[in-house]
């Protein structure tokens, strides 16, 4: 275990992952199929979950590897599973025309990860080793929130939400290094009802108005 | 002496380009060529009569030797296996002569292309201008987050400072380059190497005219473009392993070794996103292409943030 330490502090071992966290969650912007964000989510979620771990190898707090773990059992598993079924049942391979065209999101995507960047250049932070990771999560935040103003799916919607959810529980954890874990269960538990709960929601729309696309809500029922 | 290495590219390339065949037919399930046809499909061309269209000018005849004069020259610049002492290897050619070096080679390419006046021809220019315009700027631009992190655009001085991926920049660049790189060898989601059937061909358009030992130059010429840039992704991200000069007896195997290593794992990678892609549409390209892009700026101001 000490050569791990060693090792975690020797090479920006929490760069890299929050710098692919950023990745992903940019991939997730510019992908069309609702399945491929799907796994981009999993894959920030599996980065988000190496993080936690990596700082509680790093700084030996016990109750990080708890919260690793209920990221893994949550945002890993259980979540995709779920939405995995929501996919298949509404029967929504790919997002129909976004508001904004592929390279013009990733444009904006950049132009947020710059205004970011510049304006978090400095500051007191309580956690020292977290000043990349609170800027990067920050950038998560926004890019998520500008994929779900974007979208007009409410399946890609819920995915920029779950996003946005990790990009949160990032910014939080490199200023505290974590929350004490009944909170995080709390929290990963409202996810997991959310998107229960928003998976029944989805069924009704699209028993109701044949389309999950979130425009036809305005249109009058006949 | 350093610049002599370009001969290792010259030799091999052929061998690159047959072992990235053979990866890809393995890959897909099939037997595939032996890893030398690409020589003996470079002699036969040697041997073959050409025959030159009577529209063509002498760009038809003057762009094979320019296009492999460019191809060498730019492989002058690159530190193969060593990349010499700091003193020595100021001389051996920068980033920026490189990529405008293989700019070159690329104008006379598309003009040869247009030169004989055929319908695929011109098709295949055009298609070559619009990619060549999306792709440069990315490349460049992940070239330069190395070059910044290094403090100098003198591809050995690069190579002798970093070593593995050292920071979450060069990841970013990496990436971005890999996606350049794909689309600069014209490979499967951008071209489709293998066939000159199609009529979305980009490559294989311009030089649908050329036969013999014209035809032979050019493959010859794309094969070491190619095996030059995956040379030009080692020494930049990856140069661990490289030869620098006045080292002990056993270094140059082990540079050798290291090379062909990670020449072998790129050639992987390649044949790997080959088999597992589809061929994009030409107008989707560019949300390709642009995503790679915003890799690209995304690493240098990642490297310009956090300092590292």
């Amino acid at each position: 275990m000490p050569l791990v330490k060693r090792w975690i502090e020797v090479y920006p071992v929490t760069d890299f992952i929050s710098i692919g966290m950023l990745l992903s969650v940019v991939a997730m912007s510019s992908i069309r199929r609702v399945e491929s964000s799907l796994k981009a989510y999993v894959i920030n979620s599996w980065l988000l979950a190496g993080l936690v771990a990596a700082f509680a190898v790093w700084l030996s707090i016990p109750h990080l590897y708890a919260a690793a773990f209920f990221i893994i059992a949550g945002k890993c598993v259980l979540i995709p599973f779920f939405l995995r079924k929501i996919i298949r049942e509404l029967k929504v391979a790919r997002e129909a025309e976004p508001y904004v065209s592929t390279p013009v999101a990733l444009i904006i995507c950049f132009a947020l990860v710059v205004l970011v960047y510049s304006f978090i250049s400095e500051g007191v932070f309580v956690a020292g080793a977290a000043k990349t990771v609170l800027k990067v999560s920050v950038s998560i935040i926004l890019i998520s929130l500008f994929t779900m103003i974007t979208r007009r799916k409410a399946v890609t919607q819920v995915m920029g939400l779950l996003f946005m959810e990790n990009g949160l529980f990032l910014a939080g954890f490199s200023l505290t290094y974590g929350m004490p874990t009944l909170i995080e269960l709390g929290v990963l538990f409202d996810m997991l009802m959310g998107v229960m709960i928003l998976g029944l929601f989805l069924t009704q729309i699209k028993k109701s108005f044949v389309s999950v696309d979130l425009d036809k809500l305005t249109n009058l029922k006949g | 002496m350093l610049n002599l290495q370009v001969l290792i590219i010259v030799i091999f390339s052929p061998l690159l380009q047959g072992v990235i065949k053979k990866l890809k037919a393995l890959a897909q399930g099939r037997v595939g060529a032996r890893v030398l046809q690409p020589y003996w499909d470079l002699l036969r061309l040697f041997k073959k009569e050409m025959v030159v269209p009577e529209s063509a000018s002498w760009v038809f005849r003057a762009a094979p030797f320019i296009v492999f004069a460019s191809a060498l020259a730019a492989g002058m610049m690159l530190p193969v296996l060593s990349a010499g002492d700091p003193v020595k290897s100021f001389r051996m050619g920068d980033i920026i002569a490189l990529l405008y070096t293989l700019a070159l080679g690329r104008f006379f390419l598309t003009l040869a292309g247009l030169d004989a006046g055929t319908a695929f021809g011109g098709e295949g220019s055009s298609r070559e201008a619009t990619v060549a315009i999306l792709v440069e700027p990315t490349m460049a631009l992940a070239i330069f987050t190395a070059a910044i992190a290094a403090g100098s655009t003198s591809i050995a001085a690069i190579s002798r400072s970093t070593d593995i991926l050292q920071s979450p920049a060069h990841v970013l660049a990496f990436a971005a380059f890999f996606v350049a790189l794909i689309a600069e060898t014209g490979r499967i989601p951008v071209d489709n190497p293998d066939t000159h059937l199609e009529l979305t061909m980009i490559h294989e358009g311009m030089v649908l005219e050329y036969s013999g030992g014209y035809l032979a130059l050019l493959e010859l010429a794309h094969f070491m473009k190619q095996m030059l840039l995956f040379t030009l992704a080692i020494d930049l991200f990856f140069p661990y392993g490289i030869s620098q000069g006045g080292a002990t007896p056993y270094a140059p195997a082990l540079a050798v070794a290291y090379y062909a290593l990670k020449l072998l794992v790129l050639a992987a990678a390649m044949a790997f996103t080959e088999s597992s892609r589809a061929k994009m549409r030409f107008f989707q390209l560019p949300s390709l292409l642009g995503g790679a892009f915003v890799l690209a700026l995304l690493s240098i101001i990642t490297f310009v943030m956090l300092g590292r």
